[in-house]
């Protein structure tokens, strides 16, 4: 009697365990009946579901000016669907939001994921032994949706498209815009109160950084707590003193280019300048209270996104700045250009409970109304040909005639590459005075040796 | 006499505790025993994507691939922070214990506000310190300034991790305190009174009959802190997140796992995971045994 009452017990307590785990991983957990997908054509107001209720889900990261962009478009977009209900989640975008992505995919727990940037870097044949991106692996997996004959497709450029969101021949995302980071913002009261004009050149450009400094005003200043933000000025050398970042990165696979090049060399020592003339303390600055030092008037130049110039547009909208390329090179030509990426890009889940409130969504966003919105919002630069009158965007149009990828969306890394040419590889805030590296020589040749010991076997 | 009746009621309280007992397997020992399993494997986590046995590669790849020195580093700096903080942590919460253990006035004041940090929670005084130790406006870069020197604090490659340790034991000194006050409240008084008359004061009374007696609170100080400092990964993340020579085996652990910009390694997640657990058991384990030896009884 008794080892029957607790093998009930048992077998009670299993199953409820079991079922409080096991959630809805079939396709009838929900209440919508998603179409026939990838081949199915466009996602029309009235296709698919009935009038069912459903929660679409989605995730993204706390960017202030796109989430408040987006909860505006999702009251619409509830208007214009009644029956179907957004859950709009954003975390932090640091290591919070990979969490919530990698968890909310392995549960099937979302119908639409935000991916941070296009599908980069592309996996080449040369590199090989390289990880697979997580995209890619995804992708790979079958988790992720072929929306190649959806027509709001069609709404993007093609260029666009082929460049951020396709791979094997298949769009498997929609990717909302390009952004740039290798400029600086600089202070248009500043330079005119001390007649500086934007710097082509290098030698201009020290000129600049000289003249602030001789009338007290810090000339830079970065966010080095988080790291990665004054990596992005570093990317802006590597683009103008480079002439073709993609072949020296092949170079450096096969071995016909070194960390210990002359250019490399070159590019760290304008690093290290840069970090000598940046404001004291700029290595406690992190990412957030960026925007506020900029916007405070204590330094006339920061190295940031173009990303952010809604957020410093929101803290003091009569504030006026620019955005300039980093001259890296003394060939005005070479630093005319800006480089970046393509920023976020949506996805919708292969196994989504709402795929048809998912493409009727993206299918909502797609309309050059509302993209054109996006675009305002979040200060990206558009895939579409959308007209938008900001002038911080018209100012930047002269710096992107011929569009460049930076060099973390070229750079493919060595699995297990020591931490000085690990992650983009170019870490020169190990240069002294925020690091412990005394010359660039030093820090180039110990990346050189950390990239050979990680070398395929 | 069995206090529990006959029948059903008899195997009843048996019956009730398979449920923690079941509950303990799934939840804890379950996924425990998992990560050693998961650590001879190549998996990431991705549904869909087959996983295969790699026998001890993930141990290789932690201990001796081409990123080695950072890993070691990982690890020196992990038995660096939990030697540190048991020392410093306890040594302080003994002292701050036995003066707060005299009659003072105010000291139910005192003593909420150190152990204050620990109901704060990691979030909140990592974001407190943070600013406190903004090297632009903290309060801190004033004060150095007021010496004539500065410096970066948690952006430091040489000092970030030992500023990480002063808040750690910043947070968990109130913790110590409180079990140090708890056992120096359980010596009887008039061992004390022997003492005195045997000619045992201040010093001499401290190190023969308090210290003795709170031998007890010692052992689970010592081995709480252990523990939690060898597991420590959350002040680190809020503080640095690794960055500034500040990455230990624990953080390393979340890296692999979640917060790697290529791919998930739970592999190697899990072997990172195992041998931390292995630090963790030797320096309990001998530590328990020292410790205990050193116990007396009443």
């Amino acid at each position: 009697m008794f080892k029957k009452l607790v093998l009930l017990g048992l077998s009670l307590t299993v199953i409820f365990m079991l079922a409080a785990c096991g959630g809805n991983n079939g396709n009838n957990g929900s209440a919508s009946n998603p179409p026939d997908s990838g081949s199915s054509g466009s996602a029309s107001p009235d296709s698919g579901s009935s009038n069912e209720k459903v929660t679409l889900k989605i995730i993204h990261w706390i960017n202030e000016p796109v989430n408040k962009y987006y909860e505006e478009f999702n009251k619409k977009f509830t208007e214009k669907y009644p029956n179907i209900k957004v859950d709009y989640v954003t975390v932090p975008s640091d290591a919070t939001y990979d969490q919530l992505q990698q968890t909310r995919i392995n549960a099937n727990d979302a119908d639409l994921v935000a991916l941070k940037s296009g599908f980069a870097p592309i996996p080449q044949e040369w590199a090989k032994g390289a990880e697979a991106p997580v995209w890619k692996q995804w992708i790979d997996a079958g988790l992720i949706m072929d929306l190649s004959g959806q027509d709001f497709v069609k709404n993007y450029n093609a260029t666009d498209v082929e460049n951020s969101t396709t791979y094997n021949g298949k769009v498997y995302g929609i990717n909302m815009g390009k952004v740039s980071f290798t400029g600086l913002f600089y202070n248009k009261k500043i330079f005119a109160d001390n007649g500086l004009q934007v710097p082509k050149t290098w030698d201009e450009f020290t000129k600049v950084v000289d003249t602030l400094k001789s009338k007290g005003i810090a000339p830079l200043g970065f966010a080095g707590k988080d790291i990665w933000p004054f990596n992005l000025a570093v990317q802006g050398l590597s683009a103008t003193v480079h002439k073709d970042q993609a072949a020296f990165i092949k170079g450096l696979w096969d071995g016909s280019t070194k960390f210990t090049d002359p250019a490399q060399i070159e590019i760290l020592s304008k690093a290290q300048y840069l970090l000598q003339n940046a404001i004291d303390g700029t290595m406690g600055v992190d990412y957030a209270s960026l925007p506020s030092l900029f916007i405070s008037g204590k330094v006339a130049m920061i190295a940031d996104g173009t990303w952010n110039a809604p957020t410093i547009k929101s803290g003091d909208p009569s504030l006026e700045f620019g955005y300039f390329p980093i001259p890296g090179s003394n060939d005005a030509a070479q630093n005319a250009s800006l480089a970046g990426k393509y920023d976020m890009s949506w996805m919708v889940l292969e196994k989504a409970k709402n795929k048809d409130a998912a493409l009727k969504w993206l299918a909502m966003q797609s309309e050059p109304d509302h993209y054109a919105e996006f675009v305002k919002a979040s200060g990206f630069l558009p895939n579409a040909d959308v007209q938008i009158e900001d002038p911080f965007v018209n100012e930047l149009k002269p710096y992107l005639q011929s569009f460049k990828l930076a060099w973390d969306q070229l750079f493919i890394n060595r699995p297990n590459a020591g931490e000085h040419v690990s992650g983009s590889s170019v870490h020169a805030e190990f240069l002294a005075p925020a690091g412990p590296i005394k010359t660039p020589d030093e820090l180039a040749a110990l990346s050189q040796k950390e990239w050979d010991a990680a070398a395929p076997k | 006499m069995y206090p529990f009746g006959r029948g059903i009621a008899r195997h009843l309280p048996l019956a009730l505790l398979m449920i923690p007992l079941l509950l303990y397997v799934v939840f804890a020992f379950g996924p425990s025993m998992a990560t050693v399993f998961f650590s001879f494997t190549d998996a990431t986590g991705i549904p869909g994507v087959r996983w295969h046995f790699v026998g001890f590669d993930n141990y290789r790849k932690l201990l001796f691939s081409s990123d080695q020195a950072e890993r070691l580093r990982s690890i020196r700096n992990s038995l660096e922070f939990a030697f540190l903080v048991v020392v410093i942590q306890n040594a302080i919460g003994l002292f701050m214990a036995v003066l707060l253990n005299r009659k003072l006035k105010g000291d139910a004041f005192y003593r909420a506000t150190f152990f204050l940090p620990v109901v704060l929670g990691v979030t909140v005084s990592g974001l407190v310190w943070r600013m406190m130790l903004n090297p632009m406006s903290g309060p801190m870069g004033e004060l150095f300034k007021m010496f004539g020197t500065r410096s970066n604090f948690l952006s430091s490659y040489d000092a970030a991790f030992y500023w990480i340790i002063f808040v750690q034991i910043w947070m968990y000194m109130g913790y110590s305190m409180t079990i140090f006050i708890a056992g120096l409240q359980s010596i009887p008084r008039d061992l004390y009174d022997s003492g005195h008359i045997d000619g045992a004061s201040g010093w001499k009374a401290f190190r023969y009959i308090t210290f003795p007696m709170i031998a007890p609170a010692v052992t689970v100080n010592t081995l709480l802190s252990i523990i939690g400092a060898l597991q420590t990964f959350d002040i680190i993340y809020v503080l640095t997140n690794g960055g500034f020579n500040t990455r230990t085996l624990a953080l390393d652990v979340y890296r692999d796992a979640i917060a790697n910009n290529t791919t998930a390694d739970y592999g190697l997640a899990s072997a990172g995971a195992m041998v931390l657990f292995l630090f963790v058991f030797v320096f309990t384990v001998v530590f328990m045994y020292l410790l205990r030896r050193r116990e007396v009884d009443l």
